[in-house]
C-alpha cells in the first residue's frame, strides 16, 4: 500500500530530539563539530527510517525503536579480559574512553573527545545519504572513542582490542583506525553490555596500500539492549581486509558494513555468524563498492535462527563502470530451526562493468535430513546429532581465521550459546 | 568475461533502431477528451454500456487512486507523468466495439495482417500461410509465427477496444468462454463479479488502482471444469492513437481440472512521446487446474537517443487457489522504454506450483525492472524461477524477485536462478532478490552464478570431434533449455532466436 501518511513523531523520535536539546551544551566540540551535530539531528527530525526506505526494508526502525533510555548508565562499567592475552586493550566504559596512551611501538592512540573538542574530527561526521540513520544518531550524540593510528610498515604481533562496554543508558562511540602502508595488524572490536542500553558505535577503518588487516567484531549485548553499529572501510591498493563478525546478543541489532575498494588489486573477505535466539531482531546490512579495476571479494554469512528471532541479511555488491576484472562472490546460508523464527535476505548485485565475475547465492533450509540420518545411523541420538550439524555449519566460518587463540575463544562462545539455546 | 560475438549480433538485431512495428494506422478515431475525472470514467462506462455496479466499482477505484502516490522504489527513472494529459478512451469510429469479422474495418484487418496476425478464420483454417494481399508489406521474418499456425484464437485489442475475437464458436462448443472483458461484463456478470479484483485488489498499487478506474478492454477467459482448452488463446494489443494510454484488463479463470494456454503480444507505433500502458492481469486456477501464460512484449522501445517509447507499468498476478493447481508465466521482454512488471503467483492451494521463466533484453536507453513474486501459503507448494537478463547500449536491466514462505507453508520449496549479461560498459545489470522464510521446513535456494562453461563439459563434447564453437553452442543450448521447453511450440521465430542467445560471459 502506498497511501499517504502524515508523519507523526514517535516517542523514540521525540525522546532523541529532546535529549539533543538537553545534552547539546555538554557534548564536546563547537563550531564545525556542532554544525555537523545540528545537521545530524535535522536528519532525525525528518523521521527514523521505515520499511519503505529500501535499505531498511526488513528493519522498520521507526516501529522497532520503541523507547530511548535516559543517558545515565545503571552502574559502573568495567573492562573485560581480552580475547587474546597480551592484547593492547582500549576500553570505552559507558561512553567514556579510559586509556590515554599506547604501550605498543608503532601504535598511536588518542582520545576521540580531544579530537571533537579541537574540531579536527568534524569532517568525519558527515552522513552517508538520507538513509544513514545510525550515522546521524551517532554524529549527533558522539562524545568519545579512540583514534588509533598504526604506523606504516610495522607488524603488530598482538591484537589491538577495542572494547565498548555499556551498563544501561546510552553511549555513542566512534572508533576510527588508520593503518599505514605495508602495515599488518589484527583488531578486535568487542561490543558488550548489561541492562537495556542503547549503543551506537561507528568504526572507520582506512587501510593504506599493501597493508593487511584482520578485524573481528564480537557483539554480545544483553537480550534487552539496542545495538546500532557501523563498520566502514576504505581499502588501498593491494591491501587486504579480512572482516569477521559474530552477533550473539541484543534485542534490536543492526550492523552495517560499508566497504570501498579505493586502490587496484585489493581484496576483501567477509565472514560472519548470526546466532539468533529469543525475540531478537538482528539485521546485518552490507554495501560493498568495487570502484576500481582488478579487485576481489568473498562474503560468507551463516545464520542460525531459533525461538522467535527475526534475522536479516542484506548484501549489495556494486561494481562500478570502470571496475573491470572484478571477482566478487557472496553467499548467505541460513538454518531456520523454529517455526516462530523468521529470516529475510536480500543479496543484491548492481553491475555496471561488462568484464567481471560476480555471483551470489542464498539458501534458507532446515537441517539436512540425510546428514541427520547419517549420524543417527551411527547411534548418535537426534539432539546430539542436530547439535553437531548446526555447530559444524557455523564453525566452518570461524575456522578460517588464522589466529588460533581467536578461533578458540570464539568456539567457546559458540559452545556457550549452544548450551543456552541449542 | 565479456559476451561472445554471436550474442552481441543477436542483441543488435533487436536493437531499438531495428523496431519493425513502428507504423501507424490512419483511421478515424472516437476519443474521450484528455484528462481524468469522474466524468471521464462515466463516459468510458457509458461507451461500454456497462451495468451500474461496474460504474460504481470504477468510481470507488478512482477515489482510492486520488489518495495514492506513485511508487518510486523501482530502479527506473522518468519525468513525472501528467495523468491529465492522456486520452483515456480511443476507439476506431468504424469499429467501436467487438463485432463479427465481416464488420471489422478492412483497415484494421490490414493492420493486424501487417503485424503478422491474420484474423480471417477461413484463411487461418485453410492454412494459408501467405495470403498474397496481406503479406506484401509484412515485416521480414514474421511469415511463420504462432498466429499463422492455425491453432490460435485471437482477441484483437486496438487502443481502447477489442475489435474482434476469432474462433468464438469453436471455443463455445467446448464450453470455453473467450471474449473481450467489456463483453464479459455485459454477458457474464456473475463470473466477472465473482472473480474480478479477487487476485489484484482494487487498491493493490498505484497503477492497478488507476487501471481499475479506467480500464477499457482486455480479454476474458473461462474454462469450465475438466475442460482442456482445444486451442491456444491469444490477445494482441496494439496501441495506435497518439496521446492515449492503454489500460487493459485480463481475467482468466480455470475451473477444477481445466487447462488453458494463453499468449499475449503487443506492439505500438514509433513516436517521440511516451505512452502509458498500465494493465492488470488476473489468473485464477482452481483444484488441479493449470494456466500457462506467455507474453511476447514488444512495445515501441523509444529511439536510439531514448526519445519516446511505451511506459509499461503492469500488474500481473496468478492465484493458485485450488489444491494441486499450477500457474506458469513465461515472458520474453524486448520492448518498452520502461518496464515495471512482476508476474506473480500466490500459492494458496496445497501442493500448488508456480513457475516464472523470463528473458529480458534491453537496448538503447531502455529500463527494465522486472521479476516475480512467489508467495507460499499452502503446504507442499513449489516454485521455480529462471530469469535471464541481457543489457546492452545504455540500458538498465534489473531483476527484482520475492520469495516468501508463510508460517503454515510447510515444505515450501523454491529454486531461483537468475543470470545477467552485459554488452558494453555503459549499461547496468542488477539483481535484487528478496527471500523471506517464516517456516522451518521451507527450503529456498537462490543462485545467480556466472554461467561460465566448465572446461570438463567442453572437453567432453570436444573429444567427440565437435569443434569448440559448436561445443559451446551445444552446451549453451542445454543451459537455456529450461526456458525453451516452457514456451508454446509455435512460438514466434523471433522469440526462439532470442532464447537461443548465449549467456556465456554473464556476470551473475
Amino acid at each position: 500500500m502506498n497511501m499517504r501518511v502524515q508523519p507523526q513523531r514517535t516517542l523514540a523520535e521525540t525522546a532523541l530530539i529532546d535529549a539533543y536539546g538537553e545534552r547539546q551544551s555538554h557534548l564536546p566540540g563547537d563550531g564545525a563539530v556542532m554544525l555537523k551535530r545540528d545537521g545530524a539531528i535535522e536528519a532525525i527530525k525528518h523521521g527514523l527510517p521505515t520499511r519503505r526506505v529500501e535499505s531498511w526494508h526488513y528493519t522498520d526502525l521507526r516501529r522497532l525503536l520503541t523507547s530511548i533510555p535516559a543517558f545515565a548508565p545503571a552502574g559502573a562499567a568495567k573492562a573485560v579480559e581480552p580475547i587474546v592475552d597480551g592484547s593492547l586493550v582500549l576500553s570505552v566504559l559507558n561512553g567514556v574512553s579510559s586509556a590515554t596512551a599506547s604501550k605498543v611501538d608503532g601504535v598511536t592512540v588518542e582520545r576521540l573527545s580531544d579530537k571533537l573538542t579541537d574540531g579536527s574530527f568534524a569532517p568525519a561526521l558527515d552522513l552517508y545519504g538520507t538513509d544513514d540513520a545510525i550515522g546521524a544518531l551517532n554524529a549527533a550524540f558522539v562524545a568519545d572513542g579512540y583514534l588509533v593510528d598504526i604506523a606504516a610498515g610495522v607488524t603488530i604481533e598482538k591484537p589491538v582490542e577495542l572494547q565498548n562496554m555499556l551498563t544501561g543508558g546510552q553511549s555513542h562511540v566512534r572508533l576510527p583506525v588508520r593503518v599505514g602502508a605495508g602495515a599488518k595488524a589484527t583488531i578486535v572490536e568487542r561490543q558488550v553490555g548489561a541492562g537495556d542500553g542503547l549503543a551506537s558505535s561507528v568504526s572507520q577503518l582506512t587501510i593504506g596500500d599493501d597493508a593487511e588487516v584482520t578485524w573481528v567484531i564480537v557483539q554480545e549485548q544483553p537480550d534487552t539492549a539496542t545495538h546500532l553499529a557501523q563498520f566502514k572501510a576504505h581499502l588501498g591498493a593491494n591491501s587486504k581486509l579480512s572482516l569477521f563478525f559474530m552477533n550473539i546478543g541484543g534485542r534490536l541489532v543492526r550492523q552495517e558494513i560499508n566497504v570501498l575498494t579505493k586502490g587496484e588489486g585489493c581484496d576483501f573477505q567477509l565472514r560472519g555468524i548470526n546466532l539468533l535466539a529469543g525475540d531478537t531482531h538482528t539485521d546485518v546490512t552490507m554495501v560493498l563498492d568495487h570502484a576500481v579495476p582488478n579487485t576481489t571479494s568473498t562474503e560468507i554469512v551463516r545464520n542460525v535462527v531459533t525461538g522467535k528471532a527475526h534475522g536479516v541479511f542484506q548484501g549489495r555488491i556494486n561494481v562500478h563502470q570502470h571496475a573491470q576484472k572484478t571477482d566478487a562472490n557472496m553467499a548467505c546460508n541460513t538454518l531456520l530451526l523454529s517455526d516462530d523464527g523468521e529470516f529475510s535476505t536480500k543479496p543484491e548485485l548492481e553491475i555496471f562493468a561488462d568484464d567481471v565475475v560476480c555471483g551470489h547465492g542464498a539458501t534458507v533450509t532446515e537441517i539436512d535430513h540425510n546428514h541427520l540420518f547419517y549420524l543417527m545411523a551411527r547411534g548418535i541420538d537426534e539432539k546430539t546429532a542436530r547439535g553437531l550439524l548446526v555447530k559444524a555449519f557455523v564453525a566452518a566460518v570461524i575456522e578460517e581465521l588464522e589466529d588460533e587463540q581467536i578461533v578458540n575463544a570464539l568456539e567457546l562462545k559458540l559452545d556457550d550459546w549452544f548450551v543456552a539455546h541449542g | 568475461m565479456p559476451a561472445v560475438q554471436e550474442t552481441i549480433d543477436r542483441v543488435r538485431k533487436i536493437d531499438v533502431d531495428q523496431y519493425k512495428y513502428g507504423f501507424e494506422t490512419e483511421i478515424a478515431m472516437d476519443k474521450a477528451p484528455k484528462g481524468l475525472s469522474e466524468e471521464i470514467i462515466r463516459f468510458i462506462s457509458a461507451k461500454k454500456d456497462e451495468p451500474d455496479w461496474m460504474l460504481e466499482w470504477r468510481l470507488e477505484a478512482y477515489r482510492r487512486w486520488l489518495t495514492l502516490e506513485e511508487p518510486t522504489w523501482a530502479r527506473v527513472e522518468y519525468p513525472k507523468i501528467d495523468f491529465q494529459d492522456i486520452h483515456y478512451y480511443a476507439a476506431p469510429k468504424s469499429t467501436p466495439g467487438p463485432t463479427s469479422l465481416e464488420d471489422v474495418d478492412p483497415e484494421l484487418l490490414k493492420t493486424y495482417a501487417k503485424l503478422g496476425i491474420p484474423l480471417k478464420e477461413q484463411e487461418i483454417l485453410a492454412g494459408v500461410q501467405k495470403s498474397a494481399a496481406n503479406d506484401d508489406d509484412a515485416p521480414d521474418g514474421e511469415g511463420d509465427n504462432v498466429y499463422k499456425s492455425g491453432r490460435v484464437a485471437v482477441d484483437a485489442v486496438f487502443d481502447s477496444v477489442s475489435v474482434v475475437t476469432t474462433f468464438k464458436k469453436e471455443l463455445a462448443a467446448a464450453g470455453v468462454i473467450f471474449c473481450s472483458i467489456s463483453e464479459a461484463i455485459r454477458e457474464h456478470p456473475e463470473l466477472v463479479r465473482k472473480y474480478l479484483a479477487s487476485v489484484v485488489p482494487i487498491s493493490d498499487n498505484f497503477y492497478a488502482t488507476l487501471n481499475s478506474a479506467v480500464f477499457t478492454d482486455g480479454s476474458f477467459v473461462y474454462v469450465p471444469k475438466g475442460v482442456r482448452c482445444p486451442m491456444e488463446l491469444s490477445t494482441y494489443f496494439r496501441i495506435n492513437e497518439k496521446g492515449t494510454g492503454q489500460f487493459e484488463r485480463t481475467l482468466i479463470i480455470a475451473e477444477e481440472g481445466a487447462y488453458v494456454s494463453y499468449l499475449e503480444g503487443c506492439t505500438a507505433p514509433q513516436r517521440d512521446e511516451n505512452q502509458l500502458h498500465a494493465a492488470v492481469v488476473e489468473l485464477i486456477a482452481l483444484d488441479d487446474a493449470e494456466i500457462k501464460y506467455s507474453t511476447v512484449q514488444n512495445w515501441y522501445p523509444g529511439d536510439s537517443d531514448g526519445k519516446g517509447g511505451i511506459y509499461n507499468f503492469v500488474t500481473k498476478r496468478g492465484d493458485c487457489r485450488g489444491d494441486r493447481s499450477k500457474i506458469s508465466w513465461t515472458q520474453v521482454e524486448t520492448g518498452s522504454a520502461i518496464t515495471w512488471k512482476y508476474p506473480s503467483c500466490i500459492l494458496r492451494g496445497d501442493d500448488s506450483q508456480g513457475e516464472f521463466y523470463s528473458i529480458a533484453v534491453s537496448n538503447g536507453y531502455q529500463q527494465i525492472d522486472s521479476g516475480t513474486k512467489m508467495i507460499h501459503l499452502g503446504k507442499n507448494t513449489r516454485s521455480r524461477i529462471i530469469s535471464k537478463g541481457i543489457a546492452a547500449g545504455f540500458s538498465q536491466n534489473t531483476y527484482r524477485g520475492q520469495v516468501s514462505a508463510h508460517r503454515k507453508a510447510t515444505n515450501a520449496r523454491n529454486f531461483t536462478n537468475c543470470d545477467s549479461l552485459l554488452i558494453g560498459d555503459q549499461c547496468g545489470a542488477h539483481t535484487v532478490p528478496y527471500m523471506e522464510a517464516k517456516n522451518s521446513t521451507a527450503k529456498f535456494e537462490h543462485e545467480a552464478t556466472t554461467s561460465k562453461i566448465s572446461d570438463d563439459q567442453k572437453f567432453y563434447v570436444m573429444q567427440r570431434g565437435i569443434p569448440e564453437e559448436e561445443a559451446i553452442a551445444l552446451i549453451v543450448n542445454g543451459f537455456v533449455k529450461d526456458v525453451i521447453q516452457e514456451l508454446p511450440m509455435e512460438f514466434a521465430v523471433e522469440a526462439q532466436k532470442l532464447i537461443g542467445i548465449s549467456l556465456e560471459g554473464s556476470v551473475g
